[in-house]
């Protein structure tokens, strides 16, 4: 391999050789950095060139830059050269500016041409007073800030140990805190009372602001921001009248929630009142407005205005929605609507600010305010508001929120239209309200009628048990109708279930029978009940009597047509045989009592009956003169009658 | 709801789609019957794509007498999968156009007036598949009971009365299978669907 020979393929040299060793290395120099570069290409900037011979210049710079740049195109290497004229021009002025200086400076070591004087400046004058003024009032500035601020920690300290009683703000405002929704915005703090969070949708907010009691009095003065001396005199002397204030803290609510609101509810009979209805405060609720309350009772009466306003508007929204056979009235602040035929509920929203005139005596109303109307609307609003944000489970977080839980399941199980539609019913707080009110009124009228007929009737005892278990629309009574002493041997019972316009009547033996609102059906069926219970009551004595029940007519065809029901009679026979009672009850005229004998002790034969054994066929009823009969009551003197016919 | 019965009206060559139901409404009316609104079951077919193997199709309908509710077929091979919804689940076959599309064209319906005569219910559909009318459907429901097997002999004597001879002695097959079960709103679909499926065979009007 003596003849082979190396070849070697490099690279084109780029950059320049620096030396060459004898061993024939070639070192090359390091590439150019870029900075490097600049400084190259800045240095073959002729400053000295003017404008004029610019173009050449930059010709002649251009070429030479192009071949250090490897670029190919003059065209772009132009455009990018021109940031740099501004660089050169700055330069090439700065460079001038220099020139000149130095030239002066040159001229002027000389001392020939050109000397350098001081020029005489003419002195400021200093006015010892303005400047004396001028640190006057920065000092009394500070001093002002310094001593508002002693003043304030001494007033602190002073009220501390003067009124160890007094609370400490930000101990009372941590007590806010603990019942109330505040939030700070800015410097001030304002707080929530509405119900908002516990499901109102009530649009009016109930916004306070929270401030500190004793800053009061220096607000009205001067505004807090200005940090005047007077102004912390001031706030000083009348630190002391505040001081007589419990609390450290005052709320500030806006004017139309302040004072007492109530919402009234009355039940009217007479038609010719409605328009005088005249809606006053209540004496109790009249001294309570004034501004020394505790911020804890102003707030709860701030959220009961707020509270009866959104149920009066609610109520006024639905009274005018509803369609109601006499419709609603909504006048001013009072709705009206027709409970039964006569009866109208009145519901009013009572509002007292507190700073109008003290309320007279307020005029005595015809029918009192229904308290438990009243605690019922509160209770049906707040409902409303637990269902607002009470959602039923479960419900899936991609699902609508607000429908039933039966609504929820409606799909699912491929409800009909008829279910859907009665899903889609839903009562308003007036109509319940209504409803209450109808029922209260026929709770009132059934109660009136058992206890007259009660009192009016002694000789069967009518005991009435009103149920504990009740609705607010639905209750129940248990008539029992039974004679002193004879409980255990007749006893007729029945239940009325009061509802809302109508009453249901289920009679002992499984009869049912509907009433409307009116009284006087309730009225007549007692009475039936009452003289159908003394005829069961004969039948069940005779039975323990040992007397024959022969007949029994609940509807008696006989006698003078009765105004309610049917006269009802039994006949009896004594053991024997030979005597008979025969009794007719009605409930218009009482009870009718007869006897007959046969065959009678004492016979005479005569024209027509000439054999004593015709006698055996029954005689003639003679009526017992019932008023003068011996015994307690009505079965106590059957029991005698038949006991002496027996015996006799 | 109680025991529902479909019942296929021939269509004659002189009349027209609405003449039938003109026809047939002036006769339930001579009878006595209300009319109550109009009525609506339509029935959409989602087919599953191919790349998930085996052909699936979903039948979803729907009863304008549960307007709540979404009924859904699922058949997979032999397999048949009811299912009862509410409204979303027509939003989540919206969702699931990667997996089932639908076939628009085979949207098959059935609307018309809708009629009560004492304890029956009648409604008269024309049957319409993609605006083509398609033949007429008669649905008679008995209201008051909800085991076929004892409503059967009522409601054939009432369709006989009315319809015509038409009406077979027989119970329809898918009630013959449930004589004596509680009759249930699926059924009604069921029965729906069996019926939309032999007017989508046939390409005339039956």
């Amino acid at each position: 391999m003596a003849y082979s020979v190396n070849i070697s393929v490099e690279a084109p040299i780029e950059n320049q050789i620096q030396e060459i060793t004898y061993d024939g290395q070639e070192i090359y120099q390091a590439p150019l950095t870029l900075s490097e570069n600049l400084a190259k290409i800045a240095q073959k900037i002729d400053f000295t060139k003017t404008i004029n011979g610019d173009d050449v210049k930059k010709e002649q710079s251009d070429s030479s830059e192009k071949s250090e740049d490897d670029t190919k195109d003059p065209a772009a290497f132009q455009s990018s050269l021109w940031p740099w004229d501004s660089v050169r021009s700055k330069l090439r002025n700065a460079l001038t500016e220099v020139c000149v200086l130095a030239d002066v400076l040159a001229i002027a070591k000389e001392k020939r041409y050109m000397v350098l004087d001081p020029v005489p400046q003419e002195a400021a004058e200093v006015k010892q007073i303005v400047q004396i003024y001028a640190r006057k009032k920065a000092l009394a500035g500070a001093a002002s800030v310094l001593m508002m601020g002693a003043e304030r920690l001494r007033n602190c300290q002073n009220e501390l140990a003067r009124n160890r009683s007094t609370p400490d703000f930000h101990i009372e405002l941590l007590r806010l805190r603990q019942n109330w929704r505040l939030k700070k915005v800015s410097n001030s703090i304002i707080g929530d009372l509405s119900y908002r969070t516990a499901g109102s949708k009530y649009t009016q907010t109930g916004m306070f602001e929270v401030t500190k009691a004793e800053e009061e009095e220096k607000a009205s003065t001067s505004p807090p921001a200005s940090p005047n001396p007077n102004a912390t005199v001031a706030s000083g002397q009348s630190h002391g009248s505040s001081n007589t204030k419990a609390s450290a803290l005052r709320v500030t609510i806006p004017s139309e929630l302040q004072g007492v609101a109530y919402i009234e509810v009355l039940c009217q009979k007479d038609q010719e009142d409605l328009c005088s209805a005249n809606i006053s405060l209540l004496n109790s609720s009249a001294n309570s407005s004034n501004a020394d309350m505790h911020w804890q009772q102003k707030l709860e009466a701030a959220q009961n205005v707020l509270f009866c306003k959104e149920l009066f508007s609610q109520l006024a929204r639905e009274a005018v929605h509803l369609r109601a056979p006499i419709p609603h009235m909504v006048v001013g602040n009072q709705i009206m609507a027709t409970v039964l035929p006569g009866i109208q509920l009145i519901i009013g929203l009572c509002h007292s600010t507190g700073n109008d005139k003290k309320p007279s005596a307020p005029p005595p109303h015809k029918s009192d305010h229904d308290h438990v109307l009243e605690h019922s609307l509160h209770q049906l609003l707040r409902e409303v508001h637990h269902k607002n944000t009470h959602h039923p489970f479960p419900h899936p977080s991609s699902g609508p929120l607000g429908p039933s839980k039966r609504r929820c399941l409606a799909g699912p199980t491929a409800a009909d239209r008829y279910e859907l539609i009665e899903m889609t019913k839903s009562q308003t707080l007036l109509e319940q309200i209504i409803q209450q009110a109808q029922h209260f009124f026929m709770r009132l009228r059934t109660e009136y009628v058992l206890d007259t007929i009660a009192k009016e009737v002694k000789d069967p005892l009518i005991v009435s048990h009103w149920n504990a278990l009740n609705s607010p629309t639905q209750s129940c009574v248990k008539i029992n109708i039974l004679t002193h002493g004879y409980d255990i041997v007749c006893r007729t019972s029945l239940v009325v279930h009061v509802g809302e316009k109508s009453l249901k009547c289920v009679c002992r033996d499984g009869r049912v029978m509907h009433m409307s609102y009116e009284p006087q059906e309730l009225r007549d069926l007692i009475f039936c009940q009452i003289y159908q219970h003394q005829i069961t009551a004969v039948q069940a004595l005779a039975k323990c009597m040992g007397w024959q029940f022969l007949a029994n007519s609940s509807h008696l065809g006989l006698g003078a047509v009765e105004p309610l029901g049917n006269a009802s009679s039994c006949i009896l026979a004594s053991p024997i045989g030979d005597r008979m009672i025969a009794v007719r009850c009605e409930p218009q005229t009482g009870v009718q009592v007869a006897i007959a004998h046969s065959p009678r002790k004492d016979f005479f034969p005569g024209q027509l009956v000439r054999e004593r054994k015709w006698e055996n066929l029954g005689g003639s009823f003679k009526e017992v003169r019932w008023d003068k009969m011996e015994g307690k009551n009505f079965v106590n003197k059957m029991e005698l009658l038949m006991a002496s016919l027996t015996s006799s | 709801m109680g025991v529902t019965v479909l019942q296929q009206f021939p269509m004659t060559e002189n009349r027209t789609g609405p003449q039938t139901i003109e026809f047939l409404t002036k006769r339930i009316v001579a009878l006595g019957a209300v009319q109550t609104g109009q009525f609506l079951v339509d029935c959409e077919t989602y087919m599953s794509v191919p790349q998930l193997g085996v052909q699936k199709t979903v039948h979803v309908l729907h009863n304008s007498e549960q307007p709540a509710s979404v009924f859904a077929v699922l058949e997979s091979g032999s397999k048949v999968v009811p299912l009862i919804a509410d409204g979303l689940f027509d939003l989540l076959m919206l969702k699931m156009t990667s997996i089932y599309t639908s076939k628009k064209q085979t949207k098959i319906e059935s609307k018309g007036p809708r009629f009560e005569i004492g304890d029956f219910c009648v409604k008269l559909g024309s049957v319409t598949m993609s605006q083509n009318f398609k033949g007429v459907l008669v649905e008679v429901e008995y209201r008051p009971c909800v085991v076929p097997g004892s409503a059967w002999d009522l409601m054939r004597e009432f369709l006989q009365g009315f319809i015509g001879s038409v009406v077979p002695n027989q119970a329809p097959q898918y009630l013959q299978n449930r004589m004596n079960d509680i009759y249930q709103p699926m059924d009604t679909i069921q029965q729906y669907l069996e019926h939309f499926g032999q007017y989508r065979k046939t390409t005339g009007v039956i």
